[in-house]
């Protein structure tokens, strides 16, 4: 089953985030809590982890894009 | 100005970028660690300062259950410039909030529970009282728990600062924030000389209690200014120092001079030690509760 990891509301304010690097290419196995993607946020760079053990299908944006808060940024192919 | 009443866009923006962040400055962020000390503190009606100042290490605080609660509302009577947490009107105190900060404290298994506040200028006591009963709530609750309350300078009234002292923490924090030179700019509310005398009159009143304060690099002081500094907080009979870097949390606060180095946070700690600091806590995400059982358990001893 595919799992969507989106850009976290890391404060109430947080409308949008620059995904500033991609720490996993698509075919990469994903272990839980592995990190995926980097976004770059006011204060620092935030690796995101993944809440899901699997392979990494889909990069939905590109190094440099804004993605808006909660929005897709990668689909997880979830190991059963 | 209230920070409130900012323009959405403002709060969007980063601020004026040094270029690249640097590498030291990564934290990581997962979603379902967060979410349930997040889910805790709201079903208790309680604020944590680690999401109120958008800390970078929630994630890595909240994944390991600790937190640093924020007492007297998430309204501050202050506003100042490198701080995040939203200025304004305060709400009444919570009478309930003493026993719910010990109810969280207990279900996170705490062994060492750091309190803050709000800065509450508008309440007589600065908000003393409601420190002293968290710390009996927390006693009642959490026995063999140790606690260290982290306090504004309660404008430097002695009345105020015994109501705490006579709560026994066992750590009593108050940060004196930067250098003397860059104060007004920083803190205009605050003042260097009364944060000194706050810590001056703690270590003489209660010479058993440790006394920590803290500051922040970046800001665009200078070395000797630095070294000065280290010199006026250890000659009140502070004992343990966190230094860090300052990081602007939105445009409209002070602006970023400068990130220090790892190399130059080695520095400033290897300098506060051979001057006598008991315990020194210096890197660039290092803040004033930031692994706060550590430095407690470094000076246990000591008295």
């Amino acid at each position: 089953m595919k799992k969507e990891i989106v850009i976290p509301k890391l404060r109430p304010e947080m409308q949008e985030a620059v995904v500033c690097a991609w720490l996993k290419e698509v075919g990469d196995p994903v272990k839980k809590g592995e990190p995926i993607f980097e976004i770059e946020t006011d204060k620092v760079v935030t690796q995101v982890e993944s809440g899901f053990e699997g392979t990494l299908v889909e990069q939905c944006c590109e190094e440099g894009d804004t993605v808006g808060v909660l929005e897709k940024v990668a689909l997880i192919e979830e190991t059963a | 100005m209230e920070k409130t009443l900012e323009k959405a866009e403002d709060l969007q923006a980063a601020p004026p970028s040094l270029g690249k962040k640097p590498d030291w400055l990564k934290v990581r962020y997962n979603q379902e660690a967060t979410e349930e000390v997040a889910a805790l503190m709201k079903d208790l009606r309680l604020n944590t300062v680690c999401k109120e100042a958008n800390c970078p290490n929630m994630g890595e605080c909240y994944r390991k259950h600790t937190a640093t609660f924020m007492i007297l509302g998430s309204v501050c009577t202050r506003n100042c410039r490198f701080c995040n947490v939203t200025c304004g009107r305060p709400e009444a105190v919570d009478e309930e909030e003493p026993m719910n900060v010990a109810k969280a404290a207990k279900q996170l298994h705490l062994k060492h529970v750091v309190l803050t506040c709000s800065t509450r200028d508008d309440l007589e006591d600065g908000g003393a009282l409601q420190f002293a009963k968290t710390i009996r709530a927390i006693r009642e609750l959490c026995p063999g728990t140790t606690i260290e309350t982290l306090i504004s300078d309660m404008k430097g009234r002695t009345e105020s600062l015994d109501i705490v002292l006579e709560a026994k923490p066992e750590v009593l924090n108050h940060n004196v924030e930067t250098v003397k030179e860059l104060q007004k700019a920083v803190r205009p509310q605050a003042a260097y000389e009364r944060s000194l005398g706050v810590l001056r009159y703690c270590k003489q009143h209660s010479p058993d209690i440790r006394v920590k304060t803290g500051f922040m690099v970046g800001l665009g002081e200078t070395e000797e200014q630095i070294d000065r500094l280290m010199d006026d907080v250890l000659e009140t009979g502070c004992d343990i120092l966190t230094i860090g870097q300052y990081l602007q949390p939105t445009r409209e606060h002070y602006p970023l001079v400068r990130y220090a180095t790892p190399e130059d946070f080695a520095r400033y700690k290897k300098n506060a030690l051979l001057k006598g600091f008991h315990h020194v806590a210096s890197a660039p995400l290092a803040r004033s509760s930031y692994r706060a059982w550590e430095a407690l358990e470094d000076v246990h001893g000591l008295y």
